[in-house]
């Protein structure tokens, strides 16, 4: 009977779906393989697909199809006149990324829509250097905060606790009070006056110190989450490496420069990674320490783009432009992990 | 030349190097305390005080601090520190509202969330499964997703939704919460899943041994294992739902506007009512410290788990 050979196949794979190693040595039966693919699957492996079902559902919904979507939109001219049925916009192809990249200038659009390229240009410039210097500010404060930490002291779980604060605080309330330390009569022109650093307030949300503020305050309340890998990573080195290099010679800044360093490295990447993606991406920030008429040194893409294609109806255009902000992302994540995974002396890295 | 006594010996130099990491230390917990600190600070002053250029980092000026402490004036104190703000904020804007939905709004994606998610972490723990790695992929390639990708054909959805057809979905609950629990779901299947692999699944194998369908043995055997797990991935998805501001803005702006939103109604055209606002902020986050300080270890863990796995 057909039937009986399947149960032995499904009384085989309950003892060896969980251990992959046995399963390699298991022969076929033959007659399992020609099944279709869901009578194949262990009863296990049925019941994980059963529970990731609501999840995956889910996602499809808000998640892939919606790309699909937007890239889509992407190349349709879909305006306010198309906003409740989009599928009638003309399909326009790759005109609105020509357009926004700068590759050609358009006649049959407004004379103004020439300013909205540069700005949007200008807008990811901004993004990288947001993302590269939220990065570079919070590493260096995580990696000191993590190193302090991670010697033994009393009351070093309420000063982990405390570090940690500026993560938790939910982040558009820390955000306001940054803005309102940043103002002209704010406590940091006021500190920076009564020291003398300065002779009369200065301007951090307008103008030219716009873009430092907006990395510094993002990186008060980004730093802790760096911290914390950091400080897990240095929990797990070994401690024979530090006694090895102990009697190797090695100083302090010899432990750190031969063991720490290396040893944090593939903890780095991880956070280094993330850090500079969820800053690309990062609306909550610019949105609202800047509000919504931004300083142009500091109008980073993603608040260009919402402004732009939701404050004109140019749903296609913002759809574009958000594309390309997405394959920059892409395009940084993956040379960032060519050149790590390439690079052999990390080899920890993988 | 040195003297003998000076010299730097290993000790010394170890004493001078803790005095150093400690002083380090102080300096970033001031960095991280004291926005917080001045929150609280100026939502306790009197409105008319904030804006003059007295720079007391303390409700009462440095006089007035020496009053308090030397002469024990402490009605003093009492006159000075203020809670108009806390008075006046409710009538300034409807914050309680905004507070509800924001509270009806984080809570309810909190629990739709973990819901979806305990099943997710749970088959990633115990599970493997074809197209595991593939499924595990595209959970982490939507963080690289930026906001407005989505909100564009989202809110050309749902205004179709709305306009086409009888349901209301811009500026509703379920409109907004649905996103928000999609949103979240990846990063706490990645969590939930951290957690589910740091208990072991001997206790699991023994009950469907005594006869407990998989399903049972998740519920009543996992579930309550990983209790401080998934409290963590709850307030990791709380709190990302209550900071949300995106996509808040568009799809929810009118009538269920939350506290993130919202809050930015102390500012007009004419002014901007910093101690209102701070005192508002205030009310929002105490109650979160409190939390965190409950729940901080499976959180920490949860969040560095995969991490330092890789």
């Amino acid at each position: 009977m057909a039937g009986s050979n399947f149960d032995i196949r499904q009384r085989i794979s309950a003892v060896t779906d969980r251990v992959p190693a046995v399963r390699k040595h298991v022969p076929s039966l033959g007659i399992g393989d020609r099944l279709p693919f869901y009578r194949r699957l262990s009863g296990g492996q049925r019941f994980a697909y059963r529970l990731l079902l609501p999840a995956l559902a889910a996602m499809t919904i808000v998640h892939f199809i919606p790309i699909l979507w937007g890239l889509t939109i992407s190349t349709m001219g879909v305006d306010l006149t198309y906003a409740s049925h989009w599928y009638d916009a003309p399909f326009v192809g790759l005109d609105h990324f020509r357009y926004v990249l700068g590759i050609e200038n358009f006649d049959d659009v407004l004379v103004s829509d020439t300013v909205v390229g540069e700005r949007y240009r200008n807008a990811l410039k901004n993004s990288v250097i947001f993302s590269v210097g939220t990065l570079v500010v919070t590493y260096v404060l995580g990696l000191t905060a993590a190193l302090v930490l991670n010697q033994k002291f009393k009351g070093r779980f309420v000063a982990r606790t405390l570090l940690l604060l500026p993560w938790v605080a939910p982040v558009v309330v820390s955000l306001y009070v940054w803005r309102m330390m940043f103002t002209q009569q704010g406590i940091i022109n006021q500190t920076l006056l009564t020291i003398g650093l300065i002779d009369e307030p200065m301007f951090f949300l307008i103008g030219d110190n716009s873009m430092w503020a907006l990395i510094f305050a993002h990186s008060w309340t980004q730093f802790p989450l760096v911290m914390i890998f950091l400080y897990a990573g240095l929990q797990s080195i070994p401690k024979q490496l530090y006694e090895a290099a102990a009697i190797d010679g090695a100083g302090r800044w010899g432990k750190f420069r031969y063991v720490t360093m290396p040893q944090l490295k593939p903890v780095s990447a991880v956070i280094v990674l993330l850090m500079l993606l969820w800053t690309m991406i990062n609306y909550t920030a610019p949105f609202v320490l800047l509000g919504g008429a931004p300083p142009k040194q500091a109008n980073v893409a993603i608040l260009y783009i919402e402004n732009y294609a939701f404050g004109n109806s140019q749903f296609g255009r913002g759809a574009a432009m958000s594309v390309v902000l997405f394959l920059i992302a892409m395009v940084m994540a993956m040379v960032y992990y060519r050149y790590l995974f390439d690079d052999e002396t990390t080899g920890a890295g993988a | 030349m040195i003297p003998e006594e000076w010299r730097l010996t290993q000790d010394r130099a170890d004493f001078l190097f803790d005095l150093l990491s400690r002083g380090v230390l102080g300096l970033f917990i001031v960095l991280a305390l004291f926005p917080i600190y001045w929150m609280v600070m100026i939502s306790l002053r009197n409105p008319e005080e904030i804006g003059t250029s007295d720079p007391s980092y303390f409700v009462l000026s440095l006089d007035e601090l020496r009053t308090v402490v030397f002469e024990g004036d402490l009605d003093l104190l009492a006159s000075e520190v203020d809670f108009a703000n806390y008075v006046d904020m409710w009538d300034q804007i409807p914050l309680l509202e905004f507070y509800v939905n924001s509270l009806i709004i984080a809570g309810v994606t909190t629990v739709l969330a973990l819901a979806v998610a305990i099943l997710g972490g749970y088959a990633f723990s115990r599970h493997s499964f074809p197209g595991k790695r593939y499924i595990g992929g595209a959970l982490l390639a939507t963080q690289m997703i930026p906001g407005v990708l989505i909100l564009l054909p989202m809110f050309l959805l749902f205004i179709w939704i709305q306009t086409e057809t009888p349901f209301k979905v811009v500026d509703t609950y379920h409109g907004i919460i649905f996103v928000y629990m999609t949103f979240t779901v990846p990063v706490a299947i990645w969590m939930l899943r951290g957690f589910f692999d740091s208990i072991p699944a001997s206790m699991e194998e023994a009950a469907r041994v005594d006869g407990c369908t998989r399903f049972q043995a998740l519920y009543r055997v996992a579930l309550p294992m990983a209790a401080p797990g998934i409290a963590a991935t709850g307030m990791f998805v709380f709190l990302t739902a209550f900071n949300e501001v995106l996509f808040a803005g568009i799809l929810a702006g009118g009538e269920v506007t939350p506290f993130s939103i919202g809050i930015s109604r102390f500012q007009t055209q004419q002014t901007t009512y910093w101690g209102q606002m701070m005192a508002a902020s205030s009310v929002a986050t105490i109650p979160i410290i409190i939390l965190f300080a409950l729940f901080q270890r499976p959180i920490v863990e949860g969040l560095t788990e995969g991490g330092v796995k890789q």
